[in-house]
């Protein structure tokens, strides 16, 4: 049944492929509609509403059979665009896709699926579309259930079963019919450890037999596991191509760099600079508008300057969770007072208070101070998650009378290592025992 | 691929699909499958009630038969064509995400409502039989009436499917649509009532072309008329070419349209 031309020494040949979607600008997306075609009956030839959008652009990739190869790219890079037409359901608008062999596609978990029919019904249609014969599943039909681990659900509806079940079955359908080439879009992510484990196993058999892995996935620590080969999509071309710790190490630097280079550009000169030119606001965009800086205050003490630097006194706005920062505030005292406080207070992007505290609140004494210096916030941790922040920084009396106060003085974004959720990265670690 | 190979490739596709459409109709309903007689039943009764008895009708003979006979093809064509128009359009992820030939669904469509016509023709038969009609040899021509019908409403089908993909309003104009050519259809009528000048309107409507010849080998022990054969014939395959290459040059945009 397998219809590998084992001649051809690739799987997926696919040569200066383009795909482009026609995205319409307004509400009604593309649908025309009778109305719009009877009222405005050129538009579909003359609109400029009408925004092409490349999602694959000229890309030429030979996979060689047996291969096991990861995707990876941000939202929008073309990656899922890149499966459906490597499966065929969309139709390239340029060049070609070569398949070599049998294809099983898992691109979204119970597609094709019935919610009212057990998991028996289901398995004989979903082999048909794959175009088994009965007998052919059948034959299979107990491997597939047991792989599955769904003995006991079998002959239950599917709508009753867990996006797991779902995942289960369609994994085990998929590899358990003699694929030549298996594509893979994130579905394995909802499988419990256990169960990916066994489809790794299954995986690494089906390599063993020449078989050929295609899997796209925002999990880098999963496309590192399973693929010996990663590429790395950017805007519907590759942008990277190679060993896996190598392209995703690549890929990692990229987005850190974009995000850091995102946030130099919007907020550098709209926080560090307008401390001294008094009125700067930073353009109206959405985000900053929220987050916009903010100063007032009396100034008989003035913050001169603000800077978010590490260890070493360089100035960085994206930090790892659990790097050191210290956050400096250059202050100048035009004159002299008695009391005087010092405080900080970190928000997160979406309005979550993380921590407000001052000098008063903490017992730190302040009364000494020189005509000028800086006030260094040391933390040795900056144990945060994956998020965007924003520094408030200011001096005021004791009494709450502000000398200067800087709303949003700065804006900072932490990158975690791992996909925890939450606020906090607590220190922690895992024991077990038996 | 040529669509009819297609078709054929899939045949055991198509048959799963007709089972599970058939069965989930009626699943977690008490009556089940006897709603498939039900329905047309309660039609008849409410026709014969008010077009026999308030409107006066009943220039026909055993109209209630007659009735039924018109009604059965017209219940499978326009429920058939109707479901086939929204198949494609509304069946998400298979098309989307899996390697769907589209023109599964419409089909599947018709065929589940065939299914139906079959199974209620059984009711249609005993009321023949209650009411003594003769049944002649002219019954076989039965079969070849339903093929002709089939094969209209597979070019309509796909027709409809596939423009209803890109032009949403089709499913609901032809709802509207159909319920005015019901009423040019010699369903509640008999042929005879219509004008000499209005004949145009039975003589070059499939449909109801369809239906006359129906009446003719059930009821009135005649061979459907060669007009009405040769006439649905050539719509048949006008409509089917139509139907065929708009099918054929749009089915790779279905994903990205839906």
């Amino acid at each position: 049944m397998s219809i590998v031309d084992s001649k051809l020494d690739y799987a997926v040949d696919i040569f200066e492929l383009s795909k482009s979607f026609n995205r319409s600008g307004n509400f009604s997306g593309n649908y025309t509609t009778l109305k719009s075609l009877i009222t405005k009956p050129f538009k579909k030839n003359n609109t400029p509403n009408i925004i092409q959008t490349t999602a694959i652009k000229d890309l030429t990739i030979r996979i060689p059979r047996g291969s096991s190869v990861g995707i990876i790219g941000r939202n929008g890079s073309g990656k899922s665009t890149l499966l459906k037409l490597i499966t065929g359901i969309y139709a390239p608008d340029h060049g070609h896709v070569k398949i070599n062999g049998q294809v099983r596609a898992l691109i979204e978990l119970g597609a094709g699926f019935h919610p009212d029919f057990t998991g028996r019904e289901n398995l004989y249609l979903a082999g048909i579309l794959y175009g088994l014969t009965k007998k052919q599943i059948n034959e299979k039909f107990d491997q597939i259930v047991e792989f599955a681990e769904l003995k006991d659900f079998i002959d239950q509806p599917v709508r009753t079963y867990s996006s797991g079940m779902f995942m289960r079955l369609g994994f085990s359908l998929a590899v358990n019919t003699d694929p030549d080439i298996l594509l893979i879009d994130e579905v394995l992510a909802v499988g419990d450890a256990g169960f990916v484990q066994k489809c790794q196993e299954k995986v690494a058999e089906l390599r063993s037999q020449e078989k050929t892995l295609f899997m796209v996935s925002h999990d880098l620590g999963a496309i590192e596991r399973w693929s010996d080969e990663v590429i790395w999509l950017n805007k519907g071309e590759v942008k990277d191509r190679g060993h896996p710790r190598r392209v995703i190490d690549h890929y990692r630097e990229f987005i850190e760099k974009g995000i850091e280079d995102e946030i130099l550009g919007k907020s550098r000169e709209a926080t560090q600079i307008s401390v001294n030119a008094e009125t700067a606001q930073p353009e109206g965009h959405e985000e900053l508008e929220k987050f916009a800086y903010e100063r007032w205050g009396s100034r008989e003490i003035e913050i001169t300057r603000t800077t978010l630097t590490n260890f070493k006194g360089e100035e960085k706005v994206l930090f790892h969770t659990g790097e050191p920062s210290v956050v400096n505030v250059y202050y100048k005292v035009n004159a002299p007072q008695k009391s005087i406080v010092f405080g900080f207070g970190i928000n997160r992007a979406d309005g979550l208070n993380i921590i407000g505290t001052n000098t008063l609140l903490e017992r730190v004494e302040t009364s000494d101070l020189s005509t000028e210096g800086v006030v260094s916030i040391v933390i040795p941790s900056t144990n945060l998650l994956t998020n965007t922040y924003y520094l408030d920084l200011a001096v005021h009396r004791e009494d709450g009378y502000a000398y200067d106060y800087h709303k949003n003085a700065i804006k900072f974004s932490v990158q975690s290592q791992h996909d925890q959720i939450g606020v906090l990265h607590l220190q922690h670690s895992w024991q077990f025992n038996s | 691929m040529n669509i009819f190979a297609e078709l054929i490739k899939y045949r055991g596709l198509i048959t799963a699909l007709v089972g599970r459409q058939l069965a989930s109709r009626y699943r977690g309903s008490t009556l089940g499958f006897l709603w498939s007689f039900l329905n047309p039943l309660l039609f008849m009764l409410i026709y014969t009630l008010v077009f026999k008895y308030y409107a006066r009708l009943d220039s026909q003979d055993n109209y209630s038969v007659y009735l039924f006979c018109g009604l059965l093809p017209w219940i499978w064509f326009n429920s058939g064509i109707i479901e086939a128009t929204s198949s494609i359009s509304s069946s998400g992820s298979l098309i989307t995400k899996s390697m769907f030939p589209p023109q599964i669904l419409p089909t599947v469509a018709i065929i589940t409502n065939l299914v139906h016509y079959i199974l209620s023709l059984i009711l249609l038969f005993i009321f023949i039989f209650i009411y003594k009609i003769p049944l002649t040899e002219k019954l076989l021509a039965l079969p070849l009436i339903i093929v002709l019908q089939l094969g209209l409403m597979y070019g309509l089908a796909l027709f409809f499917a596939s423009l209803n993909v890109f032009y949403r309003d089709i499913q609901h104009l032809l709802g509207n649509v159909f319920n005015l050519l019901f009423f040019l259809c010699p369903i509640i009528y008999p042929v005879t009532v219509v004008p000499e000048q209005y004949r145009f309107t039975i003589d070059f409507n499939p449909i109801a072309l369809l239906i006359e010849s129906y009446h003719a080998v059930l009821l009135e022990g005649r061979w459907p008329p060669l007009w009405n054969i040769s006439v649905v014939f050539l719509f048949s395959i006008l409509i089917y070419i139509l139907g065929k290459n708009i099918y054929q040059k749009n089915r790779e945009t279905f994903a990205e349209c839906l």
